[in-house]
């Protein structure tokens, strides 16, 4: 009798074909994500090839894909690491330590003997990316290279740079701001490996050390020399620590790599198969075709969801609501060019984001006058200048009072004279209340980030901010409209027509990118996978990106802002989703969505005016022609961090600047120092010098405010010696 | 409670040879109900004859010692202020430049806390109490690890709120390790353990009244922080409260709010006269199943935030999926926001700290701070009526740091 093991991964389909402990065939294949094809084709080429037959040889199956295909052929399902050890067990009696890494899965199996027979513990992860084959595939594909000089990359003699291990999206950023940052790929290429065998040993050995012999199978540990190299060196590491009694002979031969490392699940599976053939006689293919041709499209039609809107009638009173909202449609563009100037002193907001500056113009009234953007060309100082042109240009000459918000605030806040910087949480609430007074909760879904703003008793009482996890923010969504080629404009009527939907898993955006090819593959088309994902946005953005699950706590008045909100489909979805968890929601949507931070300055900008205060503003002419000097160098560049931002510094000639003597670039009195072209906040601060400079003053700041809990934190342990 | 023996300084038989306490080097990990009862310890060893100067405390909780001790040494999954005790075991048996003879890990049942006798009970979260068996399993299971280092390793159970069973529970694990200890000694060393912390946190009760007079004398705003103690460990609550102390708030921790008669009778005085409460320290008002320690004391310090006029705004800490806190989010939020008072909360706090949105939220919460205290204060005046013993005394207002506590001050003496 032939027994044929078959390993239907996430990205391959693996099989071997054994008779009387020969092997007499093996093969791997990629499905992408047709697995179900595949193994019909593996199946067929069995039968021509082997004389496989129906009825009297024995099929078993194992990995993510075995449990729907081996009901259909009569094959038996066989858990993914029970075949491995089984597999493991068989051909190597002595080893004490397996690591299986797959595509979108790792394992390890520790073997020890007790008594008799030998004992086994075996973890398994398969929720998240990191420490998985498509962690470092990812990345290698968005740094174009090819497959067979990834698996050339070696580990050893590479510097290594600090990246994420935990989730794919952030191993991907990382790597870009390496690559930004002049890092050689091969580097990258070994941080990655480096950062994948540590997610293992961190997350998978759970007090076990790992000691030879040590097997190292799957397809990633198998292909990619530079990931056996990073094995090596830990193990050795580990070894050398933990004092573990290594035999005579060359500590090499102690981790091996098999030929057959991708077959072993597969190999477990006819292992397992020999004692018990009969429960897993193979029965054809009829019913897999069957499934393939209809099944999975009769599948479809279940487990579909309905459309984003349920009725005519839905359609109706959604848009009777919401579509007359000038934010959710005209963009900047459009407004700016209603302008009439006016002499009186008007109100002004900046808010100097990380892409674009904007700036809106009050009445005293706090009527919006006017607004005006600029696409950030990396100086802050000529973005500055460029709003204030465009106010000028716009009729507005007696600035009242200036306030800023935004990344760049700080900076530019003596350089144009403002008269407050404005955190900008604090400016959006402002904002937000000023036009729904009783807001609750204020939703900010940009191209980037997600912003959620829980207000209380007036305050931003809670924040949340995701800027690391693409999951739930509108550059995904714009990806895949790209890759659709709809235009975003038209995402939303595209996405409504959709009578029904797919059901998308909420959560890692690597993941999330398989199941939609995963999707369409079943059928699915683009209109609804597009309403699918403008559906599964919610979840992601309150529930994966922010952490809120409860959402009746926050509030019942819901403002949601942000560019992603134009798109209509994502505010169909995020009002259904809502009004579902807060049945009383009111839900609204600001009336500046892209606006609301330059505004909420501009209001705050009001109560010093209001005050009487005259303003600090230095005046159109002087900002407009600020003189400064920039410097880029070896002293410039960051060091705070591997990534050696090339920043600039940008010294502007101001009336009382402060300068910076204490600088290795020192400037004199009558400067003050931008920064820019740094790619995070901490480089704002020069280097240790300005650290020192900055700490002295926390700490005279400190100094006159005790805390008791740092008094604690200095003298409770006092008496015992310090530790080390 | 088990005792690892190693064998190697200590054997039965050769007792008289046996290093003199005073040379032993004794390991404390410094995490979870340390922070609250750090002074104990120092107190009870010096007492029984070691030298305070051999009392090491692993250092704060910092990523890199995880990395670099506790690296595949996690056993069950746990929330972080756990998972993070492997990483000071490691240091406290790998990292010392002079080798540790004793590992010291009580496993704290119950706390002592000013509420005491008030409330159900002062419990320490169960899986609090338990980390010392959970960590110690990852350095026992493949071989023993305090053995091959030559560390004998003591966890013994102790029930602190009940200071009568105390000397027993520590006799009884201690004396395979100290076989010269006798159970009258181990008595004396409780009772000068208590007195330690005793003094210290009158200590820090005093500064707490000291930062609150100078509030109250020059109508200035300050933060109370509402958290476990081990919050204050810089890698656990991440000194977040520092970053708002460093834009002019004195901060108050509830475990060291001051609790002196005068002081509560102004409070809370009202509320004990029409039997609303049976003292001061009741909380059954608002937390009715009070058995957990650290959780009465948060509750009762929203309270205490809800009645001092001057404290203008509370922070609170939560660690990331704290079942303990868990259920107490709510309620501690309405107390505070039911004065006016302005509340912020940290929660999910973990391993790593979120610089960026954390420097955006301190920001805002200064922000708000800055533009509503004086509000806050003159409303929260109002409603408590009389001015206070806060104000009783006419101070000159000197800047606080000029009188502000230094660390020199913070050195309540061990017993020698």
């Amino acid at each position: 009798v032939k027994i044929a093991g078959v390993d239907v991964g996430s990205t391959t389909v693996k099989a071997v074909v054994v008779e009387d402990d020969r092997i007499l065939w093996q093969d791997y294949q990629r499905h992408h994500t047709r697995q179900a094809e595949k193994v019909l084709e593996f199946l067929g080429r069995l039968e021509a090839e082997c004389g496989f037959e129906s009825g009297s040889d024995a099929v078993l199956f194992t990995g993510s894909g075995s449990g729907f295909i081996a009901p259909l052929v009569g094959g038996k399902v066989i858990q993914e690491v029970v075949a491995v050890a089984a597999a493991v067990e068989k051909l190597h009696p002595d080893v004490s330590f397996v690591s299986e890494i797959g595509g979108e899965d790792m394992k390890t199996i520790f073997f020890a003997s007790a008594g008799a027979g030998r004992s086994k513990q075996v973890y398994m992860q398969s929720a998240c990316s990191g420490g998985t084959g498509t962690f470092i595939e990812k990345t290698a594909r968005k740094l174009q290279i090819p497959a067979e000089a990834l698996a050339q990359m070696t580990y050893d003699g590479q510097a290594l740079h600090k990246i994420s291990s935990k989730c794919g999206i952030f191993a991907e950023a990382d790597a870009n701001t390496l690559v930004k940052g002049g890092v050689p790929v091969e580097e990258i290429i070994a941080s990655l490996f480096e950062a994948v065998v540590y997610q293992n040993l961190a997350t998978l050995t759970k007090g076990n050390t790992p000691a030879p012999q040590v097997l190292l199978l799957g397809g990633p540990n198998l292909f990619f020399t530079g990931l056996q190299q990073a094995w090596r060196h830990h193990l050795m590491n580990i070894w050398t620590e933990r004092k573990v009694p290594l035999p005579d002979g060359d500590p090499d031969a102690l981790i091996q790599v098999p030929q057959e490392a991708l077959y072993y699940a597969a190999l477990g599976c006819v292992e397992i198969g020999k004692a018990d053939a009969e429960s897993a006689r193979y029965r054809g293919t009829d019913r897999l075709v069957w499934w393939i041709e209809q099944g999975q499209h009769e599948q479809k039609a279940r487990e579909g969801r309905n459309g984003l809107v349920a009725g005519e009638a839905d359609m109706v009173q959604f848009l009777k609501k919401y579509a007359g909202v000038s934010g959710a449609r005209g963009g900047l563009a459009e407004r700016a060019q209603k302008s009439g100037g006016s002499t009186e002193p008007v109100i002004v907001g900046c808010d100097f984001g990380s892409t674009t500056a904007k700036a809106a113009i009050l009445a005293a009234d706090k009527a919006v006058l006017f607004t005006c953007y600029v696409q950030s060309r990396g100086n802050p100082i000529e973005d500055a200048k460029d709003l204030m042109r465009q106010i000028r240009e716009a009729g507005y000459e007696h600035i009242g009072a200036l306030a800023l918000t935004g990344y760049g605030k700080d900076l530019l806040k003596d350089v144009v004279g403002a008269d407050a910087a404005i955190v900008e949480t604090v400016a959006h609430a402002r904002a937000a209340l000023h036009f729904f007074p009783d807001a609750d909760v204020i939703c900010d879904v940009g191209g980037c980030d997600v912003k959620v703003m829980i207000l209380r008793q007036g305050a931003v009482a809670d924040f949340r901010l995701n800027s690391q996890c693409s999951s739930g923010n509108g550059a995904f969504l714009q990806g895949v409209a790209e890759r659709y080629g709809v235009p975003l404009e038209d995402y939303a009527e595209r996405a409504f027509a959709a009578k029904s939907l797919p059901a998308l898993a909420m959560g890692c955006g690597v993941f999330l990118q398989s199941d939609i090819v995963n999707q369409q593959r079943k059928g699915w088309s683009a209109e609804e996978i597009m309403a699918s994902l403008a559906a599964v946005l919610p979840l992601n953005v309150w529930v994966y990106a922010c952490q809120l699950q409860n959402l009746r706590a926050v509030g019942r008045k819901f403002v949601l802002q942000g560019g992603t909100h134009r798109n209509m489909a994502v505010v169909k979805a995020q009002v259904d989703f809502i009004t579902g968890k807060v049945p009383d929601a009111e839900i609204v949507i600001h009336p500046y969505s892209g606006e609301a931070g330059a505004i909420g300055a501009a209001l705050c900008a009001l109560d010093a005016w209001r005050d009487g205060r005259a303003s600090r503003f230095r005046g159109f002419a002087t900002v407009e022609s600020l003189a400064y000097q920039t410097t880029t160098n070896e002293h410039t560049t960051c060091r705070w961090c591997p990534v050696n931002c090339k920043r600039t510094f940008i010294d502007v000639a101001l009336p009382g600047g402060t300068g910076r003597a204490w600088s290795k670039v020192p400037v004199g009195e009558g400067f003050e120092r931008v920064i820019s072209g740094n790619s995070c906040p901490k480089g704002l601060v020069e280097d240790v010098n300005e650290l020192r400079v900055v700490k002295a003053r926390m700490e005279e700041a400190k100094r006159a405010y005790p805390n008791v809990g740092e008094m604690v934190r200095a003298g409770a342990f006092r008496g015992g010696a310090a530790a080390l | 409670v088990r005792i690892l023996t190693s064998g190697r300084w200590f054997a039965p038989a050769r007792s008289a040879a046996a290093p003199r306490r005073s040379e032993l080097r004794v390991g404390i990990p410094r995490t979870l109900n340390i922070w609250s009862t750090h002074r104990f310890w120092l107190g009870f060893l010096a007492a029984l004859g070691f030298d305070p100067r051999k009392v090491v405390f692993s250092g704060d909780t910092a990523e890199e010692q995880g990395r670099e001790y506790g690296r595949g040494r996690g056993t069950v999954d746990c929330c972080y202020p756990v998972k993070c005790m492997s990483g000071h075991y490691g240091e406290l048996l790998f990292g010392q430049k002079r080798k540790i003879d004793i590992l010291l890990s009580p496993m704290i049942r119950s706390l002592p806390s000013f509420l005491h006798g008030q409330v159900v009970d002062s419990l320490a979260c169960p899986r609090v109490m338990a980390a010392p068996e959970n960590i110690k399993a990852g350095f026992m299971k493949e071989k023993d690890v305090f053995a091959a280092q030559g560390v004998k390793y003591l966890s013994p159970f102790v029930s602190l709120a009940e200071p009568p069973i105390v000397p027993k529970q520590l006799h009884g694990a201690l004396k395979a390790a100290l076989p010269d200890l006798t159970l009258a000694e181990t008595q004396k060393a409780v009772a000068a353990g208590y007195a330690a912390l005793d003094a210290f946190n009158r200590q820090m009760r005093g500064k707490g009244r000291e930062i609150l007079e100078w509030c109250a004398a020059n109508d200035r705003p300050c933060i109370l922080v509402l958290a476990r103690p081990y919050h204050m460990d810089p890698g656990i609550g991440h000194e977040i409260e520092a970053d708002l102390q460093a834009y002019g708030y004195p901060i108050l921790w509830a475990q060291y709010f001051p609790t002196d008669p005068d002081l509560m009778d102004w409070m809370f005085g009202d509320d004990v006269r029409s039997g609303k409460l049976s003292s001061p320290f009741d909380v059954k008002d608002v937390w009715p199943s009070s058995y957990s320690a650290n959780t009465n004391e948060i509750l009762w310090g929203a309270k205490a935030a809800a009645r001092v006029p001057w404290i203008s705004g509370v922070i609170r800490f939560v660690s990331y999926e704290c079942g303990m806190d868990q259920p107490t989010l709510t309620p501690v939020q309405k107390i505070v926001e039911s004065s006016g008072t302005l509340f912020f909360s940290f929660q999910d706090l973990d391993a790593t700290k979120p610089a960026g949105s954390v420097k955006i939220r301190v920001e805002t919460i200064a922000y708000y701070l800055e533009r509503t205290s004086a509000g806050i204060i003159a409303r929260k005046k109002g409603q408590i009526g009389s001015p206070g013993p806060l104000l009783a005394k006419e101070t000159e207002d000197p800047p606080l740091g000029e009188k502000a506590p230094t660390q020199g001050d913070v050195g309540v003496g061990v017993p020698a």
